[in-house]
């Protein structure tokens, strides 16, 4: 409370390393988070409060008061505080065990290790007890305790990689790269310990790709950015260690600012209920006034002077101020017309479900031996009326797993027919556990897809195939390691690169190792190495990325692989005949949903190859144009390519991802595609996904850097578009990340059918206007929460395989007011008959044995007895699903009503409590009479009878879908069981795929200057060490065109196919 | 990450029924066929019921005489609530023109008295009634206690406001030999009212048992001189009293006040011929515009029932029929359009 005061002040934090007395001054948060809400002091006192903010407890609470008042009182206190305080406590130890987890969870968290620099010691501390200031050590696959300042790391020029798949859902590393001053500190603990640089920044914010300050030391000032920062819930990658100054703990990280207050979701239904219970206010309020008037009209013409012979001492009363009273009396009375139970009923209910959920093997994923989690049980009706889902494409949609699939060479098409046998499946599996930047060994042995044919070409030396995979194994950005075990791991930055490369090696092509001016391969068993003369890296708007290398013959070669549009412009004349066969090769990889790369190569003679070189040297050495000159170069050797043919990869799509997105189109359900891929590589993912079908004409992709451009474009979306389906290419929203998440699960959730709404309205029934009995709920509700729970109007399996049902779902067919009315008449005839047939019958009865039957308490118990059988069977007409739960509920309910019913009446608990329970010997004696049985009978034919004439009407002139269903469910039991009908195959269109690398620009010269290779492994050169200069600044400039590539997509927005 | 792949197998949800939602079950469905027949079958049985019923309670024979305005002069002496004291009786002679057969019992009817006003319902002290504690009043307001500060016995509206006339029924044997014909005054409660419900506090004698309490004060005599002809039915014990502690549903009830005694000429109930009732009129209906009347009757298996529910018994049973033929109607055409649809 008092930090949060101080919060709102900081406008900007000064931390001081290694300094804990000095930034004591300011108070900053310390490392320790709190989820929870509550504890054990503020519990009672916090959840009451919340809780009676409903409408329907606080509405209790009032009904007690006004109990409290004698004249107005009119029915015993217990009636209304046994619900309550059942509700109340119910709702509390649910948010309590809630709490409980979070406090569990805060603790977990709170108590983890790290390693601090404390008194000049790397010493063991957990993470509560991290301050600002403090200097943490981190180790390979830690999560990151707070946000930190990199200082320096294991890995050259103190970068490090990081995973933030828990703060914005993306699963690719990404770099961070400590200042060249504080890198040098390298894990020299004593160095370390005595830096005392001041940090002086930003407040802390909810901004995640946001940080601006400056580093004081050592007299100098360094401006940091967000690149220099490592946030909390990020998990280290690839880098053995690395240390950081905390600069903001516990609270202030960004990812604390960002959860936020955890918000309470309301689904419609809770809306819907509100607004309800609303009008059921209102329509107590009139049916009060109603009676109220009665009564003072009563009370005027007869109840007066009856009243003064009954209570002859009390003397005139105004029958207005008798009719105020007797209309609190009725609000009294008629309490139960107000759900309550309701409440409670709806959330056991979504209880069950979420337990269903969490339980059911169907949506078990075996692969990360993960069941489906059900994460909020306030929201789980929602699933049966999701209308749109916002879907990543990355991990979702595809596995981002690439596999090379084919090839075409020199207008050949090797490794055409190619099945995924059970061996390379596992692999798949495997392989999705490594992370994608170092694809595992294993994955390449198991890796044979080879048709002979291939293997001969290579095997005769087909000079063309050769050049092919050489190709492949020299151009790209992959870096090469080897492990303990001396096998070689290729680290890939962008998994297509990983997939070639490693197709490459699996015919004999092998890449070796690289520095940065030469890369060797291992070509059919001998090493070769060749020099890395140029590297002319990707871009998004060049599509393509070539090296120019010179072999040890001394031949210059210039390699190129890139888009198909743009590599077929750069071709020389005499490719035209090869170009028109790898062109209708090409057109049929996109059709089977691969994405495809061009390949092709020129030779250079040393002479051009020197001046093209220099001019590289004055364009790198220019100040003003440089970009512009560096790609008209580029432009300039490029050209007259000889075509060498083409790669197809796999983009591989998550199991069962068409079915799932084709049932969900069905269902009606508008699918949004998330992601950070180029637009080509989106819209063919749409396609193979069957997110985007060849009907589909007008498909808009929206594309835009900022909320406003995003908003401005939807608003053109939806002038231009009359159809729904929208894929939505946008790296930088990071709120819609948070969705995102939850939704993922989501999709993984394909059995969406039978959570369809079964809690109608017909729990309203039961609490309908007039009949008060204290145990309504614990008669009727158990067969309700069961018909809840465990009905399934139709199989599982036919609710998956008719999609079309989700929509009425969608449509609040099932429950909405207009359903609502019908339950309130319904409730309102059925308690009409329960009032007005037993009142007609008792009128002049007279008992078997000539006794006085129509008093009071036999008529009570007739009518209650009426009540409770016509609800069961009510609810037993509308369980359709019929378990030996729901038979022990509703045959128990009955049951227990009845021998509470004889209990209440009983001899011995009259005598101990004479007062309380005055029904002595009733039950007994009204369930003797024959002439009472037939009233209870009547009553339950007249009520439900009309019900069930309504329903075999509506069958029969307005099915609906689940009934069709029903019926045919029916038929499909007598005849055989028949398979899944749903086709599978696979979609095949003719649609050309536009592929442009998955990877970002400026890994190039990440390579070229040596920069993330390790130092044992580049022997030094005067080369390197120039480019080194030359490149202090090079993360600025991956930065830069960072922002120039997103910038460029903004401006081709709105691409029509 | 192998490892853990392997670590986790456990996770996998049990194969239950229960979890899977797999109980074994079974689904209702009706067909048009079996909701006919549900129909049919439905409006067969509430015709014949009906009718039975109906027939029943027409071969109850009843006889109901409203002797509020009959003796008048009675009915206004008790218009004023000083008369308490003044005895009056009337006698109001009637001819019953079949023989009564059977058991005949006698009722007393009242029109117009809200025995089951919410306030007069609870005006009591079933404590006090069972006789555990005399002096607990606490429920009956605002007959508690009288105007000396002594609880009264038996508290509440309900016992002070106790139907109090009495009624002789008499029977004509010959011209100017008038016998009295015999009830009883045994048996007209619930077993568990009388042998449970209500209790004397346990004393020998009765009138010491209420010492320290007074009677209520629309009565005239104590709670223990209720019946002076038999001392076993007095205080709470007394059957009147506990038929009128029964409160009724409506403003209109009947209660049980004397059972025919079939002894002599009434052997086989009540012949043909002169009776009259000799009434002493006590309770002051027309002050809370209500009448009164006396009733006898005898029964049928069902007991005295009303024709009420005969009719709605036939009534619904006519509607059922019909609704069946409309709904089979509905179902043939709609069964004919499905199959030339189909064609």
């Amino acid at each position: 409370m008092f930090c949060s005061k101080k919060k709102s002040l900081e406008v900007k934090r000064v931390v001081k390393a290694n300094d804990r007395e000095y930034n004591e001054k300011f108070q900053y948060a310390d490392n320790r988070i709190h989820t929870s809400k509550y504890n054990l002091l503020t519990f009672l006192p916090i959840n009451l409060f919340e809780q009676f903010q409903r409408v329907a407890n606080a509405y209790f609470l009032f009904l007690l008061i006004l109990q409290l008042i004698p004249e107005i009182s009119s029915l015993t206190w217990f009636t209304t505080i046994v619900p309550l305080v059942l509700v109340i406590t119910m709702t509390a130890v649910k948010d309590a065990t809630d709490d409980y987890f979070r406090h569990k969870s805060d603790n977990q968290v709170n108590n983890r290790q790290s390693e601090v620099i404390i008194d000049s010691k790397l010493q063991n501390e957990k993470w509560m007890n991290v301050k600002v200031g403090d200097i943490v050590k981190l180790e390979n696959n830690q999560f990151v305790a707070a946000d930190l300042l990199l200082l320096s790391s294991s890995e050259p020029h103190g970068l490090c990689y990081i995973e933030t798949a828990e703060l914005d859902g993306e699963t690719n590393l990404k770099v961070r790269h400590a200042l060249s001053v504080t890198s040098e500190l390298g894990e020299d603990i004593s160095r370390l310990a005595r830096f005392d640089g001041i940090v002086v920044c930003e407040a802390p914010n909810n901004k995640l790709d946001k940080f601006t300050g400056v580093l004081s030391w050592k007299d100098r000032k360094h401006s940091l950015n967000n690149q220099k920062i490592i946030l909390r819930g990020c998990v280290l990658r690839n880098t053995s260690w690395c240390f950081g100054m905390v600069i903001f703990a516990g609270p202030d990280t960004k990812l604390m600012q960002n959860s936020g207050k955890t918000k309470f979701k309301r689904t419609s239904i809770d809306r819907l209920m509100n607004t309800l219970v609303l009008w059921i206010f209102g329509f107590l309020v009139c049916l009060g006034i109603i009676l109220a008037i009665g009564n003072s009209i009563w009370e005027n013409q007869v109840g007066g002077q009856f009243r003064t012979f009954l209570f002859w001492n009390e003397g005139e009363k105004n029958s207005v101020f008798s009719g105020f009273l007797t209309f609190w009396s009725y609000i009294i009375i008629l309490n139960t017309v107000v759900p309550i139970s309701l409440y409670v009923s709806v959330e056991v209910i979504r209880l069950g479900h979420s337990y269903f959920i969490n339980w059911d093997r169907k949506m078990y994923y075996s692969g990360k031996a993960t069941p489906a989690e059900a994460r909020t049980t306030t929201l789980n009706e929602e699933l049966g009326q999701i209308e749109y889902i916002f879907s990543d494409k990355t991990g979702t949609l595809t596995q981002n797993i690439m596999t090379f699939k084919k090839c075409s060479i020199n207008g050949r098409i090797y490794a055409g027919e190619v099945h995924d046998d059970v061996g390379h499946k596992k692999a798949i599996t495997k392989e999705k556990e490594s992370v994608d930047f170092s694809v595992k060994t294993q994955a390449e042995r198991t890796f044979q897809l080879f048709d002979h044919s291939l293997m001969e070409s290579i095997k005769l030396g087909d000079p063309q195939v050769h050049e092919f995979l050489r190709l492949l194994a020299l151009c790209h950005t992959v870096m090469s390691e080897e492990n303990n075990a001396g096998q070689l791991i290729y680290q890939v930055q962008s998994p297509d690169e990983g997939a070639l490369v490693t197709a490459a090696r699996n015919f004999g092509f092998i890449f070796k190792s690289r520095t940065p001016e030469t890369i060797t391969i291992e070509e059919l068993g001998t090493l070769v190495t060749y020099q890395l003369l140029a590297f002319l890296d990707f871009n998004n708007i060049r599509k393509r990325m070539s090296v120019i290398v010179r072999n040890p013959a001394g031949q210059i070669k210039l390699y190129s692989k890139g888009a198909d549009t743009i590599l077929f412009e750069k071709l020389h004349p005499s490719n035209e005949g090869l170009l028109s066969l790898t062109s209708d090769h090409l057109s049929e990889f996109a059709g089977e949903g691969l994405r495809t790369l061009v390949i092709a190569y020129r030779e250079l003679d040393d002479k051009y190859f020197k001046e093209w070189h220099k001019m590289l040297e004055d364009a790198n050495a220019a100040t003003d144009k440089r970009d512009e000159r560096i790609t008209g170069l580029y432009e300039e050797i490029e050209r007259d390519l000889m075509l060498l043919g083409a790669t197809a990869i796999e983009d591989k799509l998550q199991e069962g991802v068409i079915e799932t997105v084709t049932s969900l189109s069905l269902a009606n359900i508008k699918i949004w595609v998330l992601t950070g891929d180029k637009q080509e590589t989106a819209i063919n993912i749409g396609y193979a996904c069957n997110l985007l079908t060849d009907d589909m004409n007008d498909v808009f992709v929206i594309s835009g850097n900022t909320a406003v451009e995003v908003r401005e474009e939807l608003r053109k979306a939806k002038e231009n578009l009359f159809g729904h389906n929208r894929s939505f290419s946008n790296g930088h929203v990071v709120s819609e990340n948070k969705q995102q998440l939850e939704l993922d699960s989501v999709v993984e959730e394909t059995i969406t059918g039978d959570y369809a709404l079964v809690i109608n309205g017909h729990s309203l029934t039961v609490y309908d206007p007039w009949f008060i009995t204290l145990f309504n709920i614990v008669y009727t509700s158990l067969p309700v929460l069961a018909m809840g729970i465990f009905d399934q109007d139709v199989s599982d399996k036919n609710s998956m395989d008719c999609p079309q049902l989700y929509e009425p779902g969608q449509l609040n067919q099932l429950f909405n007011k207009r359903r609502f009315f019908i339950c309130m008449a319904h409730g309102l005839y059925t308690s009409l008959a329960l009032f007005f047939i037993p009142f007609g019958a008792f009128y002049n009865v007279v008992g078997e044995d000539g006794q006085h039957a129509a008093d009071y308490q036999s008529f009570a118990v007739t009518m209650a007895t009426s009540l409770v059988i016509v609800v069961s069977v009510q609810i037993a007409l509308d369980t359709s699903y019929w378990t030996v739960i729901n038979h022990v509920f509703i045959w128990g309910s009955i049951a227990t009503y009845f021998s509470i019913l004889f209990t209440m009446h009983s001899n011995g608990i009259f005598e101990v409590f004479p007062n309380q329970f005055p029904f002595v010997g009733n039950a007994w004696h009204s369930l003797n009479q024959k002439c009472i049985w037939l009233v209870i009978l009547l009553t339950t034919v007249a009520s439900v009878i009309p019900v069930v004439a309504f329903r075999f009407l509506k069958m029969h002139l307005y099915p609906s879908l689940s009934d069709q269903i029903r019926q045919w469910q029916k038929a499909q039991k007598k005849a055989k069981p028949t398979s899944s009908r749903r086709p599978q195959t696979r979609r095949s269109s003719s649609r050309r795929s536009g592929y442009g690398f998955a990877h970002q620009e400026g890994y190039g010269e990440l390579i070229t200057s040596g920069k993330n290779m390790r130092v044992k492994n580049s022997p030094p050169t005067s080369g390197l060490e120039k480019t080194l200069y030359n490149s202090t600044n090079w993360i600025e400039n991956l930065c830069k065109k960072t922002t120039d590539t997103v910038n460029s997509f903004s401006q081709d927005k709105a691409v029509k196919l | 990450m192998e490892k853990e792949f392997h670590h986790h197998p456990s996770r996998m949800p049990d194969n239950s029924a229960m979890k899977q939602q797999k109980l074994p079950a079974h689904q209702l469905h009706f067909s048009a066929r079996v909701v006919l027949t549900i129909f049919f079958a439905t409006g067969v049985f509430c015709f014949c019921m009906g009718v039975i019923l109906i027939l029943s309670a027409q071969s109850i024979q009843e006889i109901e005489i409203n002797y509020t305005y009959i003796c008048e002069n009675c009915a206004k002496l008790r218009e004023n609530a000083f008369n308490f004291d003044q005895k009056c009786t009337c006698s109001v002679p009637f001819y019953l023109q079949e023989n009564m057969e059977g058991d005949v019992y006698m009722y007393y009817k009242l029109y117009g008295f809200y025995q089951n006003h919410y306030r007069y319902v609870l005006s009591r002290s079933n404590n006090q009634l069972v006789g555990k504690d005399i002096m607990d009043v606490e429920d009956c307001a605002p007959f508690k206690v009288s105007q000396n500060k002594t609880p009264i016995a038996p508290c509440g509206a309900i016992a002070n406001s106790m139907f109090n006339d009495t009624i002789i029924l008499s029977y004509t044997l010959k011209s100017s030999v008038h016998i009295q014909v015999p009830m009883l005054k045994t048996e007209l409660t619930w077993w568990t009212d009388k042998y449970v419900k209500f209790q004397n506090p346990s004393l020998i004698n009765l009138s010491d048992r209420f010492v320290g309490t007074e009677k209520p004060p629309y009565w005239q005599a104590p709670i223990y001189e209720l019946d002076t002809s038999d001392p076993g039915n007095n205080g709470f014990l007394n059957d009147d009293f506990i038929v009128w502690m029964r409160t009724a549903a409506f403003p209109t009830f009947k209660k049980l006040y004397r059972r025919l005694y079939r002894v002599q000429y009434f052997m086989d109930g009540l012949p043909a011929g002169n009776y009259s009732f000799n009434i002493s009129y006590n309770f002051p209906v027309t002050r809370i515009k209500g009448e009164k009347s006396v009733v006898l009757s005898t029964l049928t298996w069902s007991g005295g029932s009303s024709l009420f529910l005969g009719l709605a018994y036939t009534v619904t049973g006519a509607f059922l029929w019909l609704a069946s033929f409309a709904l089979m109607a509905i179902h043939m055409t709609m069964k004919k359009k499905k199959l030339s649809y189909r064609r």
